[in-house]
């Protein structure tokens, strides 16, 4: 008999029980969808670390330092500091360029003569969306056209400076030497990307905060090129122990390095763990429904005992029949291994949004092989006793 | 019609015992019976007398028992069980009395069956399942699910499946054991009538007169011994 009619036969069988099938699958779906998972993401963090901190395209490692003053008015990188880095770590450091961000900019603002706060600054050169907006108005075409000060401020920080979110509207707000007025009030986006201006407390047009105050040769973030071959993380630090005792702000605030590559690197760590952790879990759900499956097919063997008399006295061989059962329970767990393979798929990619650093889901076509490759065996390994139990049947107590 | 009387199955000193829990049962005594090629058989007798595990043997379907049994010469009792799959498939086709139709599978599909096991094509089992639903009068029923038949027609379909692979011979176990006498008159026609123009050797197995009254022949069995009705023989062929 042809593989593809005992596929055919396998397939029929199982339709005629439709839930008990799919019950019967679940196991396989949980267990597999669980490792591919934590797999996805795992290569997600790891393939992070390696764009970010090994090669990129072009062979360059970047790294960013940022100043966090106390002092309002203070600048953390003047033109001389930038010299004076390239001057001292040529060799190590290709370009030290000031980096002019989006959004998160740590910055000091005052409301009305309150003392001042310090906020999260988005800037922006278009308005937001209408929807985030609660109260006021949101930036127009004149605002960027005109240069206006204004600025938009969260809910949670206008209730904070005026108890009443409706009276926050029209006054003033001092932000590095800056007088803006607010205009309207918004919900803040906790799922924003961090260079989505919404996901601050305050948004200021992008012109006006870059006209006054902040210049192109001063800012507070200085992003570092580090040449091809150095420990990018080692040459950062020395970098930020140098501004430590030599920069012209160095009493004025704080320099530090986020070091995302150590960071990344902890967290792939912890992905090992929770990897092994999380498939050890996936093991004991696909032996149990390894079980599931021997079940069902020991249930599915005894009750068509007569459908496998007739097929034995018409001129099956046992192996025919041995074949039929096993492929039944291979085809049962491998549709629950693709489908948990899709499931995966989907959590990863759901999950990744919600962990920092940026991390995207990384599914391999070794992941769909080993999706594969393990609900193919746990057919094969639990469907084999009862295939041959069926195999076995005397053929004349069937037929009595 | 003159029938060319080649011998086709010839059974010797078959014994047959079996052991059921403590108590051991002598089945079938010594016996012997020759089939020629073309042959209309009846073999009678009440329920437990061994009829069933008689035509087990002859139909392959037990390869337990002591004597010697060839068919076409060949010695049957030195074959293994492996063996009896491809001898059951390409020389005999049966009847039960309950039909033994697969319930989840379309008519086309259960009369295929042996074909598929033979590991013929698609196409030449589509076509010649067409060609055996024709000949026992069920022509255009192939999508038809096997409980939406009634008895009569479900066991034509098991014909139609027993002689599908072009069998030497039929064995059918109480062919018309429930089915009606109206039905079984159809049956018993459609037996003779696939006995006459295919010259296929029928074995028919009943406890009932009526049907065995219409074999060419006709052999009792009790208590494991099997007799000849050399009586209906001589009145068969007169």
């Amino acid at each position: 008999m042809k593989f593809i009619e005992l596929l055919k036969t396998a397939w029929q069988s199982l339709k005629v029980n439709p839930k008990r099938s799919f019950l019967t699958m679940i196991g396989i779906i949980i267990g597999i969808a669980a490792v591919i998972t934590i797999i996805a993401l795992g290569n997600g963090v790891k393939k992070k670390l390696i764009n970010n901190f090994k090669l990129t395209g072009s062979g360059e490692q970047t790294t960013t330092i940022e100043f966090m003053s106390t002092d309002p008015k203070a600048v953390g990188f003047k033109q001389n500091d930038i010299l004076a880095i390239e001057q001292n770590f040529s060799g190590k450091v290709q370009k030290a360029q000031l980096y002019t961000k989006k959004a998160g900019i740590q910055s000091y603002a005052q409301f009305g003569n309150d003392a001042d706060t310090t906020v999260s600054l988005g800037v922006t050169t278009k308005p937001i969306a209408d929807s985030l907006i609660v109260e006021g108005k949101n930036f127009t075409q004149q605002t960027f056209l005109q240069a206006r000060p204004q600025v938009l401020i969260t809910k949670e920080l206008a209730k904070r400076e005026y108890k009443d979110i409706k009276s926050a509207i029209g006054t003033p707000v001092f932000i590095n030497n800056t007088n803006y007025v607010v205009a309207g009030i918004y919900r803040q986006n906790q799922l924003a990307d961090i260079n989505d201006p919404t996901s601050g407390d305050v948004i200021v047009p992008k012109d006006v905060y870059f006209a006054n105050g902040i210049s192109k040769t001063q800012g507070n973030t200085l992003k570092l090129t580090i040449t091809k071959g150095e420990n990018a993380s080692k040459v950062t630090n020395k970098v930020v122990d140098y501004l430590k005792k030599n920069a012209t702000a160095k009493d004025q605030g704080e320099y530090a390095f986020l070091d995302l590559g150590s960071m990344l690197e902890q967290l792939s760590k912890t992905m090992d763990t929770l990897t092994l952790f999380i498939s050890a879990i996936a093991g004991i759900s696909l032996f149990i429904a390894g079980i599931g499956v021997m079940n069902m097919m020991y249930i599915s063997v005894s009750e068509r005992t007569q459908e496998i008399g007739i097929r034995l006295a018409i001129g099956a061989t046992p192996s025919n029949i041995l074949f039929q059962f096993l492929l039944e329970a291979i085809m049962l767990t491998v549709s629950g291994g693709l489908i948990g393979f899709g499931f995966g798929w989907l959590f990863a990619h759901a999950i990744a949004k919600f962990i920092p650093g940026d991390i995207t889901a990384v599914v391999t076509f070794n992941s769909f092989l080993l999706a594969f490759g393990v609900s193919t065996a746990v057919g094969i390994i639990f469907g084999l006793l009862p295939a041959r139990q069926a195999a076995n049947k005397n053929l004349i107590d069937i037929l009595r | 019609m003159e029938k060319q009387l080649r011998p086709m199955i010839e059974l010797k000193n078959i014994n047959k015992s079996y052991v059921q829990g403590p108590n051991s049962y002598h089945v079938l005594h010594d016996i012997n019976l020759t089939i020629a090629q073309g042959e209309f058989l009846a073999i009678m007798g009440q329920s437990g007398s061994g009829k069933s595990t008689l035509i087990n043997i002859i139909g392959f379907l037990d390869d337990q028992f002591e004597g010697t049994y060839f068919y076409y010469e060949h010695p049957i009792h030195e074959y293994t069980r492996a063996q009896f799959s491809s001898l059951r498939n390409q020389n005999v086709g049966f009847v039960f009395q309950n039909f033994k139709l697969i319930q989840n599978v379309s008519i086309a599909e259960n009369v295929g069956l042996p074909l598929l096991y033979a590991g013929q094509k698609r196409a030449y089992i589509r076509e010649r399942v067409r060609e055996v639903l024709k000949a026992v009068g069920l022509a255009g029923y192939e999508d038809q699910l096997p409980k939406n038949l009634s008895g009569g027609q479900q066991q034509r379909v098991s014909i139609a499946r027993a002689i599908v692979t072009k069998p030497k011979f039929l064995i059918a176990d109480e062919p018309t054991g429930a089915l009606d006498s109206e039905t079984s008159k159809e049956i018993m026609a459609l037996f003779k009538q696939l006995n006459h123009d295919n010259d296929t050797t029928i074995i028919i197995v009943t406890h009932d007169p009526n049907v065995g009254a219409q074999a060419d022949r006709l052999v009792h069995i009790l208590d494991g011994r099997l007799t000849e009705d050399t009586e209906h023989k001589a009145k068969g062929r007169s």
